[in-house]
């Protein structure tokens, strides 16, 4: 017996005139899963959430919703919410009608219909809003209607398209542990696109990384991040990433230009990268039990705050640091100061080069 | 700083200034060629202009009374807001749809079409109704093609009857009504209907309880741009109308030009503006304002 899944996407093909927008995309989304589409703009994300919805229609390939094909089925009978990214409310109608929409076009009871959007305003934070125009609302109140609209009719899956995309930082933070929290209320699969890596990684379950419409990996985000499977994930992820390119010698030896460096362990022969995320890196002047020590120059020191971040250089290859756990007593290395790099090969992971 | 200079910065930092430097010239040249000739109408109607051309101060409402108790006027007035009533709708039906397809339905050339549209705006109105008369005649080219095809064997009778009038007037005020339709078709965000479709509405209700809505600033637009003129036409129903599908102008033109009553044909004009007037301020409130609130 196989799992049942939420969603599924098999062999997915969307061709925009001669642009492959989503190329041979498989995806297993899981019920009641928080997943995550994200990649650089152009990637397919928004074309492979279209297709989910039924709003594109694939060239090639199976779109399933709770194991049934639905590939032929047209989007007002496939049972599936979405948030738009510039929301698309109605502005003819109120805050009620918009949200009472959807479950007027399912002929839900007068009744019913008032007691569920009553519902659904309680868990989105708007309740008294209900005869408001949607022009008098702010951006994240709108956000919050477009969301309720999508809820109420209880889709099997809700898409979004980088709902938060519009709103300023600050409510866009609070949206996002909102977002999670009314996740885990309503029980519902929820498929996000963004291009927001922190966003993803803040909310998902899991997420998918897509470049040039293909499927880069799939992971939870401490797999991404930690586990990039090729270094356009590596550098993707995370605020910052340093690459040493080389060529892998014997386990545990690879020859860089920086000289003969320490690797982890692993099957990965041939050119390849070690990839070190910058808070693993060790900064100082007398740097003991590390496998790897070089030295280098201060050329830039930035203060944000909760932690230094240092670009250094060494031979002509810079390098990201940032050191957490400051105190302002602690000595910052000025720019131009010589200091040693280090780090432990096991913090470091090896990434095959193609 | 020169005197010039303080002037033109003045100019430049007063907003009030500005607007009516703007404002002026289009108020000034409406003042001389519209409200002038209008107040002039309104003096006679009310009397206060004597056979010799002199402003009186003899108002009266005899003109009226004469107007009111006349009750062909009535009947006029009516067929007046009949022929131009079905014009509208009719203009409505063939233009919505063809102003949907056009926004809605083609990827390429939509201008093609929307300027198939408006070419023939551009030859003059007079040779156009000309050339209807030419095609609807008894020995017109409708009537010679049908029978020749022996679809009919006495020529159909159209000219000089309302189904000319109104086939002419349809014909020749249907752009007004495509334009903003599809002006107004064409700024409707997308994204719209697709949010209708992933809450369950199929095509037809997306259309009713959303496109609709939305397209009423242009469907009031077009109405507005289609009435008014089709309600006080005049050339039309002399050239391809009867004597039985007179219209409000036809009459004011004979009132004036052949019984030179100018007295009676103010009050029968001022009448007639009221009327529309008032029912033009109904409808707006009535539709245009959900319309309008967008």
């Amino acid at each position: 017996m196989s799992e049942l899944y939420s969603v599924e996407l098999e062999n997915i093909v969307k061709r925009f005139g001669n642009v492959v927008a989503v190329d041979n995309v498989n995806l297993k989304i899981k019920e009641n899963e928080f997943f995550s589409l994200i990649g650089p703009s152009g990637c397919g994300k928004t074309t492979t959430l279209r297709i989910v919805a039924g709003l594109e229609e694939p060239d090639e390939g199976v779109v399933k919703l709770h194991g049934k094909d639905v590939t032929d089925v047209p989007t007002h009978k496939r049972n599936i919410g979405m948030v738009f990214q510039h929301l698309a409310l109605f502005p003819h109608m109120n805050v009620f009608e918009n949200i009472a929409f959807g479950l007027k076009m399912k002929k839900f009871p007068k009744e019913e219909i008032k007691r569920k959007v009553r519902e659904i305003l309680e868990i989105v934070k708007l309740e008294g809003l209900e005869m408001r125009r949607i022009n008098q609302l702010s951006g994240g109140q709108q956000q919050r209607v477009a969301l309720a609209r999508a809820l109420v009719i209880e889709p099997s899956v809700l898409l979004l398209d980088e709902p938060l995309g519009a709103l300023d930082l600050k409510i866009r933070q609070h949206m996002m542990v909102e977002l999670k929290n009314i996740q885990r209320k309503v029980e519902t699969t929820f498929i996000y696109v963004t291009h927001d890596q922190t966003e993803a990684m803040t909310m998902s379950d899991r997420i998918a990384i897509m470049k040039d419409g293909r499927i880069q990996q799939i992971g939870t985000p401490l797999q991404i991040y930690y586990r990039p499977v090729n270094t356009f994930v590596a550098s993707f992820i995370g605020e910052a990433v340093n690459l040493i390119e080389g060529d892998v010698k014997e386990d545990g030896f690879m020859e860089t230009r920086l000289g003969l460096v320490y690797c982890p362990e692993s099957e990965i022969k041939g050119k390849a990268a070690i990839m070190l995320r910058p808070e693993v890196l060790e900064i100082g002047n007398k740097l003991k039990d590390l496998d790897n020590i070089l030295n280098g120059v201060v050329q830039a020191v930035i203060f944000k705050g909760s932690y230094v971040e240092y670009r250094i250089e060494v031979e002509g290859t810079s390098f990201i640091i940032h050191k957490h756990g400051v105190t302002n007593t602690e000595k910052i290395y000025p720019v131009g100061s010589r200091v040693e790099i280090g780090w432990k090969r096991e913090s470091s992971l090896l990434i095959p080069l193609d | 700083m020169s005197r010039i200079e303080e002037v033109l910065r003045y100019i430049r930092r007063s907003r009030r200034l500005k607007i009516s430097l703007l404002l002026a010239p289009p108020i000034i040249f409406l003042a001389i060629w519209f409200y002038a000739p209008f107040l002039i109408l309104g003096l006679y109607s009310f009397n206060m202009i004597n056979i010799y051309r002199e402003i009186v101060f003899t108002p009266s409402l005899e003109h009226y009374t004469r107007v009111l108790s006349w009750t062909g006027a009535i009947n006029i007035y009516l067929r007046s807001l009949y022929f131009a009533g079905l014009t509208v709708i009719l203009c409505l039906l063939i233009g919505y749809p063809a102003a949907y397809y056009i926004s809605f339905k083609m990827k390429k050339y939509k201008d093609v079409f929307i300027i198939l549209f408006i070419i023939p705006f551009w030859v003059s109105f007079l040779l156009r109704t000309y050339a209807m008369m030419n095609l609807l005649d008894e020995r017109g080219l409708l009537n010679t093609m049908l029978m020749s095809l022996g679809a009919i064997n006495t020529p159909l009778k159209i000219m000089y009857t309302d189904v000319a009038v109104i086939l002419v007037m349809v014909y020749d005020y249907l752009v007004m009504m495509v334009l903003p339709l599809y002006a107004n078709l064409e700024k409707l965000d997308r994204t719209l209907l697709e949010a209708a479709s992933t809450l369950g509405a199929g095509p037809i209700r997306t259309f009713i309880k959303v496109t609709l809505p939305l397209s009423m600033p242009g469907i009031m637009a077009g109405f507005l741009l289609v009435f008014i003129p089709a309600v006080g036409e005049f050339v039309v129903p002399e050239l391809v109308g009867g004597p039985n599908n007179y219209m409000v102008g036809n009459i004011i033109y004979e009132i004036f030009m052949g019984a030179r009553h100018w007295w009676i044909g103010s009050a029968f004009s001022m009448l007639f503006i009221a009327f529309i007037l008032s029912l033009v301020i109904v409808y707006i409130r009535k539709i245009g304002e959900r319309g309008l609130a967008l």
